[in-house]
């Protein structure tokens, strides 16, 4: 028999008042590991749907004044007034994207290798409501964004026109029916599934119409560009981008998704901070349940120290128990904490997969033993207080 | 050689001004080696500040102590633990076992808690068939007797051989029959050469020491030897 046995059997026989010191840290831990996990998730999505989908760089005229987002990121903005890039650019750009590509990764055979998508933006009448039309390379704007699925008629060839989700529903545009932009006729050939992005709102032509249109031949209003790699080196693109066109401006996707994950890692910190009040709630808890553990067992440890126990003997065993605390704490905060992920983290990041996370087993089991040590150290000393010849007075 | 135990015009007092009490007034006492000493007196007369003052559970407020030749009145709380274990042992009127453990395990206490490197089960377990209860190691205290608690108790205060045995109204919790078992097995350590120190204040109990200390407001009144 050791000490800590000493303490073991005690605590069994206390085993309520075990379970509700524990319960406060396993709050906190809980919260702690819930949000870790979730916010984890989170961003590991945000990071897929970037690599999987959308331009890996966007170039804008170098003045702005609106702003353009790629579903729920902002790109910067964009001016539509006389803002624009000469299209000739976008062979320069091919040429610099490709150039940089090859020469990063080693690539020998020839061809395009990258995607390199114009576009041109202009509001129209339809049916008598504004409507945001995007000129646009039909064959690259489909390699670009590979997420969209035509819900109804085909994807467009020729002049025809390709409608957003929601303009569709509420132009109340059709296959089949006409937009007319300009003095260009076109018909409608298709219909986008709902996107959750802008796209959901815009009419997609071909370039040329747009450009004849508004009369703004030989002009585009951005160029996305899809490397379709992790390794490409982007931002050494649009660096040499930004050197060698003027009036352009390039911006790298990851760096703008960096600025968002500053977001998000901003709204992790709050989360956290609110986690840590509740774990300092929960230490309180502790705190309260340790004080009250000590004045039942006053007369316990009257008889310890009548019997030979030193008080920093005294003091271990109330660290013994709060470090059993914290183990069992830990470990029922991070197995909560997880199914607590499990249920909210739907609910923040649709679809994003939530899994267990070993390694916060040890971050569990390391921040709840510091709470419950700390919440015992009070609790502990007053133990050490107690007058031996008081606790043991008759009653 | 000086004596085992040597209590020299000690004072203990609780409270202060009009709330003053003088628990101990001025009391002196030496015990020798395998002395029994009952020290009796009418409940409120100061027989168990005296004892746990000697046992330090209490300190005093004047006066020494000196056990063995050591003054240990002085010594501060954590020295006094060392200074003790193996030399003083209680035996309470409400035994005072711990309710989680069995009777071998409380036995086994101050040999954990002294930290002893010897086999604690089996040193336990002699000194439990010392005093009868070997058949009754895996119990705990709620399933044994008041006697049978006593005898533990006891047991666990001779487990680290102690020079002085402190008993403060061992019997007051039992019956006739079961008290003189008691007084009959203090007898017996005591004619094995056990230094025992008894209050009581019950003078047919104290007939069991070969010698009585009376005290009265916290002095002693007979002075007897």
């Amino acid at each position: 028999m050791r000490l800590h046995h000493i303490v073991a059997k005690d605590s069994l026989a206390r085993k309520r008042r075990m379970l509700f010191a524990a319960f406060g840290i396993v709050i906190g831990i809980m919260t702690v590991v819930g949000i870790l996990t979730v916010a984890r998730s989170g961003r590991a999505q945000l990071y897929e749907q970037l690599e999987r989908y959308g331009p890996n760089l966007t170039i804008l005229p170098a003045v702005s004044s609106l702003d353009v987002r790629m579903g729920s990121l902002s790109l910067g903005q964009l001016g539509v007034g006389e803002n624009y890039i000469a299209q000739d650019k976008v062979p320069v750009i091919r040429e610099i994207t490709d150039r940089l590509i090859r020469t990063s990764l080693d690539i020998r055979v020839p061809g395009p290798i990258a995607t390199v998508a114009p576009e041109l933006y202009a509001t129209t009448q339809v049916k008598g409501a504004n409507v945001m039309v995007v000129g646009m390379d039909g064959e690259a704007q489909r390699a670009i964004k590979s997420w969209w699925i035509v819900k109804e008629g085909a994807y467009p060839a020729g002049n025809d026109a390709l409608v957003g989700h929601t303009a569709a529903s509420l132009l109340g545009l059709k296959v089949g029916d006409e937009v007319v932009i300009g003095k260009q006729v076109t018909m409608v050939s298709g219909v986008l599934d709902e996107t959750g992005s802008v796209d959901d709102s815009q009419i997609f032509l071909p370039l040329t119409v747009v450009q004849d249109a508004v009369g703004k031949s030989g002009l585009i209003s951005a160029v996305n560009v899809r490397a379709l790699c992790t390794a490409c080196p982007v931002s050494v693109i649009a660096d040499e981008i930004n050197q060698t066109l003027t009036g352009v401006r390039a911006v790298a996707v990851k760096q703008v998704a960096e600025t968002e994950m500053g977001m998000l890692s901003r709204i992790n910190t709050f989360l956290l901070a609110i986690a840590g009040i509740t774990l300092l709630v929960g230490l309180f808890g502790v705190v309260n349940t340790m004080m009250a553990a000590v004045n039942e067992r006053v007369r316990d440890i009257g008889i310890l120290r009548a019997v030979g126990a030193s008080r920093n003997q005294i003091l271990k065993m109330f660290v013994y128990e709060a470090v059993a605390i914290g183990i069992a704490g830990g470990l029922a905060g991070y197995l909560s904490g997880t199914l607590l992920a499990f249920v909210i983290g739907p609910l923040i990041f649709k679809g994003a997969p939530i899994g267990f996370v070993p390694s916060y087993i040890g971050v569990s089991l390391l921040l709840s033993i510091v709470v419950a040590i700390l919440a015992s150290i009070y609790p502990a000393y007053r133990a050490t207080k107690i007058k031996v010849a008081d606790s043991l007075r008759s009653l | 050689m000086s004596p085992m135990l040597e209590v020299k015009n000690i004072t203990k007092q609780y409270g202060e001004g009009e709330a003053r009490v003088m628990a101990l007034n001025g009391v002196s006492l030496v015990a020798e080696k395998g002395d029994f000493i009952a020290i009796m007196g009418p409940s409120g007369c100061g027989k168990s500040t005296l004892l746990n003052v000697i046992g330090g559970l209490e300190r005093l407020t004047g006066g020494e102590v000196v056990l063995e030749g050591q003054r240990i009145d002085t010594l501060d709380e954590d020295a006094f633990v060392g200074a003790r274990r193996g030399k003083i042992a209680y035996v309470f009127q409400q035994f005072h076992l711990l309710a989680s453990l069995t009777a071998l395990e409380n036995v086994m206490l101050p040999l954990v808690l002294a930290g002893t490197k010897s086999d604690h089960q089996r040193e336990a377990l002699a000194i439990l068939s010392k005093v009868g209860l070997e058949k009754r190691a895996r119990h705990r205290p709620a399933q044994l007797s008041g006697g049978e608690q006593q005898r533990v108790a006891i047991a666990r205060a001779l487990v680290n051989n102690p020079s002085l045995l402190l008993a403060d109204e061992p019997t007051g919790n039992m019956d006739q029959k079961t008290s003189n078992e008691i007084l009959e097995m203090f007898s017996r350590l005591n004619r094995e050469g056990q230094t025992i120190m008894m209050v009581t204040h019950d003078p047919v109990i104290a007939r069991f020491a070969d010698r009585v200390v009376n005290l009265k407001d916290g002095q002693v009144v007979n002075g007897s030897n």
